[in-house]
């Protein structure tokens, strides 16, 4: 009696979870097959609607999944750290992923791929030992975007240097409209500190060893944090982009700092309550000694050197990447990567103008890097974002401001030592 | 004794006090998932707007949430059925035979941090080819409901009276059948706490989720991500989505709440 209780329980138990083993494994078709992971990035979302063609064109089916960026990465370190990823090809963000995964060994090299048509400087940073890992898909760089209306109002035009830029931040600063936002939240915020930084004179990283407690780094971070401080939207010290740019779409902001990608957000009207015309977008103001904005390729595309499926996987990424795709991007208002796609003529009647003097004049003399390019990146912009907090939250006048750029460059130093990046 | 009014007055106000920043947030997620984009972020806030259903219709048409509701309605039952078949005998077991050091290494488990459950797992089920199934997400999901099943129902089972067993099996019932027919029976509320409970933290279960499922067992929780996007944050949607999620769970804990409330006290006060 006992015994045939616990057979006909394991019997029950057995064929339940039948059904779902043969569901894991039945849909396993010869046919050529590659999965590639995309970000919920516009991008992502303009392949999806075209991976039809791709498949109907090549007979190979491709399996996509897209992912909010974050958890991308977790994925993908994931699989790839457990050597049991089934990915082929993925979108990858260089800055913040590229240099663990090269070191890694997990992206395929690209030795097959035409790379004439990018800038040299967006495939360098995908570029280990003259082999290049990475396909730059899109670029972003800062740019300024301005109310029209209300400096038109203010009689003030638009800042072309920092001392104008601070003196329209607070002319601007009144009837509970904000004088001027950028990123406010710690770690968030580095990237968009970086430009001033740089327009300062200062960098993050020089040869190898963190440099953030330099004069001119510190003068940066002081003139940002005086400027969020004095003249920035209540909070500012919990914001990043996606709590600005409500408050700039509210029309609660007279201007912003940020990234060039999220034009075709602010001027669209069913996002935003200023009208399309009232909305300008400018280079960033000059330094007192610099005017070098960072240009950067946020996105770009990678083979997984892991991939049993290395033809289908190169034709996807082929095509995925291709000028005619690239141009697509750009009308539908991607910043792509691609010369080609910028002097395409059909793009330039339609593209924004103020898009494309920022994009021309950061091209030429901005910075290919927006964070400290390093592995262990996500520890460093933690560090960096407690100086940038602590200069917003004393408005810029805090007295242990060097003190602490100090401790955290050597939190950092130990990071690249630890890494082995140290002095490189 | 006659109701004082005062006391009734400052009774309410007390309520409202308590209520009001529980209820907030809620209120205000329902209102802005009818929202436009532009109503959601004006300042001043808006309370009386035009109510849209574009945000759910991004949920429901745009991005088919019926299929992840499927995904996470199927993990989650089946895995609270598992976990109830698995643990309902194990509690009585640790109940009747007094296996404290066995409930503490079960306890181990579930405290545990998931995470690190999480390579090992990814590991396992991808060599198996089990990836994407839901037999992976399922065993995973056993991880978070068996030891709360077996956790709120030992207790439980403590306290009902070992006669009532014994009665039985005099009258010739095996501790088995004495067990299913006497036991489970009494201990409906027990039971009906443990499968509320272990279902809601299945239903909402993000991590697990997150490294072994992909696009075909995606669940809900994960799916909410999907309107987070590189360069905007679609709040309307958000919103849509976060109600669609809590509905379910809501529902349930609101026809089930009593049982849960005395569920949990009952073993609570034994001697």
């Amino acid at each position: 009696m006992k015994k045939r209780n616990v057979l006909v329980v394991m019997l029950v138990l057995v064929s339940l979870a039948l059904p779902m083993f043969a569901q894991g494994t039945s849909d396993q078709a010869p046919k050529q097959e590659i999965r590639v992971l995309l970000a919920n990035h516009p991008y992502g979302e303009l392949l999806k609607t075209k991976i039809p063609e791709f498949e109907a064109k090549t007979g190979i089916k491709v399996n996509y999944e897209s992912l909010q960026e974050s958890q991308l990465t977790n994925k993908l370190t994931t699989e790839f750290a457990t050597k049991s990823s089934t990915v082929d090809v993925f979108m990858t963000r260089p800055l913040q992923e590229g240099l663990m995964f090269i070191k890694n060994g997990w992206y395929e090299g690209l030795t097959k791929y035409d790379f004439s048509d990018y800038p040299s400087n967006s495939v360098d940073i995908g570029r280990k030992n003259n082999v290049a890992y990475i396909v730059p898909l899109v670029t972003e760089w800062q740019v300024l975007y301005y109310r029209k209306d209300l400096l038109q109002k203010a009689g003030l035009s638009v800042p072309t240097t920092f001392v104008e830029l601070e003196a329209a931040a607070k002319a601007l600063n009144k009837d509970g409209v904000a004088g001027f936002a950028s990123r406010g939240k710690g770690a968030a915020a580095v990237t968009q500190l970086s430009s001033y930084v740089y327009n300062f004179g200062g960098r993050y990283l020089e040869n190898g060893k963190a440099v953030f407690d330099s004069p001119e780094a510190l003068e940066a971070t002081r003139f940002y944090g005086r400027l969020l401080g004095n003249y920035g939207p209540q909070g500012v010290t919990s914001m990043s982009w996606e709590n600005v740019m409500p408050v700039f779409q509210a029309g609660k902001v007279a201007m912003w700092t940020d990234a060039s990608v999220f034009y075709g957000q602010i001027v669209d009207p069913s996002k935003t309550s200023i009208p399309a015309s009232d909305i300008g977008v400018a280079q960033l103001p000059k330094g007192p000694k610099g005017d070098s904005p960072f240009i950067v390729v946020s996105w770009g595309m990678a083979m997984s050197s892991a991939s049993k499926n290395k033809s289908a996987a190169q034709q996807f990424l082929d095509w995925a990447t291709s000028k005619e795709l690239a141009v697509e991007g750009m009308l539908s208002n991607i910043t792509m990567a691609r010369d080609s796609a910028w002097a395409n003529a059909e793009v330039r009647k339609v593209m924004n103008p103020g898009l494309v003097a920022t994009q021309a004049h950061a091209a030429k003399n901005g910075y290919p890097y927006d964070r400290p390019f390093m592995s262990s990146v996500g520890q460093a912009r933690d560090l960096i974002g407690e100086v940038i907090i602590e200069s917003i939250n004393t408005k810029g006048t805090s007295t242990r401001l060097a003190a602490l750029a100090q401790e955290k460059v050597k939190a950092v130093d130990e990071l690249l030592k630890t890494d082995g990046e140290y002095g490189l | 004794m006659k109701k004082n009014p005062v006391h009734s007055i400052l009774f309410l106000l007390t309520l409202a006090l308590i209520i009001i920043p529980i209820l907030f947030p809620f209120i205000w997620m329902l209102m802005s998932s009818f929202k436009t984009q532009v109503d959601i972020i004006s300042w001043p806030p808006k309370f009386v707007f035009t109510p849209v259903m574009q945000n759910y219709e991004r949920v429901f048409i745009e991005q088919d949430f019926l299929h992840y509701m499927k995904n996470s309605l199927i993990v989650s039952v089946v895995s609270v059925f598992f976990s109830l078949v698995l643990g309902l005998p194990a509690a009585y077991s640790i109940a009747r035979y007094k296996q404290k050091k066995l409930s503490i290494f079960i306890l181990i488990a579930r405290l545990m941090p998931g995470i690190s459950f999480l390579m090992p797992w990814y590991i396992v089920f991808s060599r198996l080819r089990l990836m994407d199934s839901y037999i992976a997400l399922i065993l995973s999901h056993m991880l978070i409901a068996l030891p709360l099943v077996v956790w709120v129902m030992s207790p439980y089972f403590d306290s009902v009276p070992r006669e009532l067993e014994e009665a039985a099996m005099v009258d010739g019932l095996t501790q088995q059948s004495a067990f299913v027919k006497i036991l489970l029976p009494l201990s409906g509320p027990g039971i009906v706490t443990a499968t509320t409970l272990s279902f809601i933290f299945s239903w909402n279960n993000f991590m697990f989720s997150q490294v072994l499922s992909q696009q075909k067992t995606r669940t809900l929780p994960i799916a909410v991500y999907n309107f987070l996007s590189y360069v905007e944050v679609d709040w309307g949607a958000v919103m849509a989505a976060a109600v669609t999620i809590m509905a379910p769970a809501i529902i349930l804990t609101m026809f089930f709440q009593k049982y849960v409330v005395k569920g949990l006290t009952m073993g609570a006060v034994k001697g």
